[in-house]
């Protein structure tokens, strides 16, 4: 709620999340497609998008689960090689949306989790960052979630620009008004 | 201030660091006789024939341009000043040596308008890439220690530019340590259990100043 404007906190809040209706809901159908009567039974499990789920969480409608990106499975892989994991195709807003469901699944061990991912991934993004060609760092950018490929490109953009003001080329750039020449008018 | 380059308006670009750098002053031996010029940032001159002055960059380079004067390379650019300097970059992993904190602006302006002032230019430039690079390796190796206990860095005799380059990377990295570190999300007595082992290949590790 905090960044309203921010397409990024917006788009993780549309992440699937699995929850559990803890209550009958009718005329909410389309989220069990099993079901022709368009309603969802009590204790069916749904996928909804984050932002619905921790409405309904907060009013005690749904439960929800903790999503297969911070399961065992991963966390193993995460401990075992953090840097190689492929983040992006389990949760591209993977940091931003465990902030956001950790406090709501009562979990303590994801923000720890979250933490040590970074820490370790943080320093593979700034070495690539700063000293990868681009043809090289193509394929490691997909293994990037979307937090940190803007890491990235913060640093990648910074040291692009300084290395083209270093090669020179023109040093006052023209208005785009100038040097255009005036049509006639009829 | 916002800039062209970047979108999102915290760092300057390239082009403002040397605009900011134009203001160092260095000495220049005029070969014309002028009067003081008095400007708001102060007065030079009286500019006389084989009388060194000091004045801004900008005016040296206009002058220059002109040809109305000879520029002298300010001290630390010498050769055995640079080699000195080189060395002792070598040599400590987590220092940097003092130098003045535009010199990436200062030798890129001087090379490009007063090479026939400095003497043996080739090799002047090429120890002062070589002390850029040395620098940034050790920028780099240095900002791996940024971890969540990190709150501030401290980089002593960082210049200008150096500082810019790594400007948006680490100020986003700190937040988003500080968003995921945050009391709400790990309680106090977790915090000790989950420490994991560092890992061992690691190698000395470099320590830049961390604040708590």
């Amino acid at each position: 709620m905090a960044q309203y404007y921010d397409i990024d906190d917006i788009l993780a809040e549309d992440e699937l999340v699995p929850a559990v209706f803890q209550e009958a809901a009718n005329g909410v159908g389309l989220f069990d497609s099993s079901d022709d009567a368009n309603k969802v039974e009590q204790g069916s499990k749904v996928e909804l998008p984050f932002w619905l789920a921790r409405e309904l969480h907060l009013r005690q409608a749904a439960a929800i689960n903790v999503p297969p990106c911070y399961n065992k499975k991963t966390r193993d892989e995460i401990e075992a090689d953090a840097a190689h994991v492929d983040l992006r195709n389990r949760c591209p807003h993977f940091y931003e949306l465990g902030h956001k469901i950790a406090p709501l699944v009562g979990d303590r061990t994801i923000g720890s989790f979250l933490l040590f991912a970074f820490q370790t991934r943080y320093k593979e993004v700034l070495i690539k960052a700063h000293t990868a060609a681009m043809a090289v760092a193509a394929k490691f950018l997909t293994l990037l979630t979307k937090e940190e490929t803007k890491l990235y490109e913060a640093a990648q953009s910074s040291m692009a620009a300084f290395k083209k003001w270093r090669m020179g080329g023109p040093r006052f750039q023209k208005a785009a008004v100038l040097g255009r020449k005036r049509k006639p008018i009829d | 201030m916002a800039s062209q380059s970047d979108p999102h308006g915290s760092a300057f670009s390239a082009a403002e660091l040397e605009f900011l750098a134009e203001d160092e002053m260095v000495e220049i031996v005029p070969n014309m006789t002028m009067d003081t010029l008095n400007l708001i940032c102060g007065d030079f001159g009286p500019f006389r024939p084989q009388i060194a002055t000091q004045v801004p960059l900008w005016l040296a380079v206009a002058l220059k341009k002109r040809g109305k004067c000879t520029i002298r390379p300010p001290e630390w650019m010498s050769v055995e000043k640079l080699t000195q300097v080189l060395e002792a970059e070598r040599d400590s992993e987590r220092f940097f040596q003092p130098l003045p904190f535009h010199y990436v602006e200062i030798s890129r302006l001087l090379f490009d308008h007063a090479r026939d002032d400095i003497p043996e230019v080739y090799m002047v430039r090429s120890l002062i890439e070589d002390i850029k690079d040395v620098r940034f390796h050790k920028i780099g190796t240095g900002l791996e220690i940024i971890s969540e206990r990190t709150h501030a860095l401290k980089l002593k005799n960082l210049s200008a530019m150096e500082v810019n380059i790594v400007r948006p990377f680490v100020v986003r990295a700190l937040q988003t340590f500080y968003k995921l570190d945050s009391p709400e999300m790990i309680q106090e007595s977790d915090r000790r259990a989950n420490r994991r082992p560092q890992a061992p290949d690691h190698g000395p590790r470099r320590q830049l100043r961390t604040g708590r």
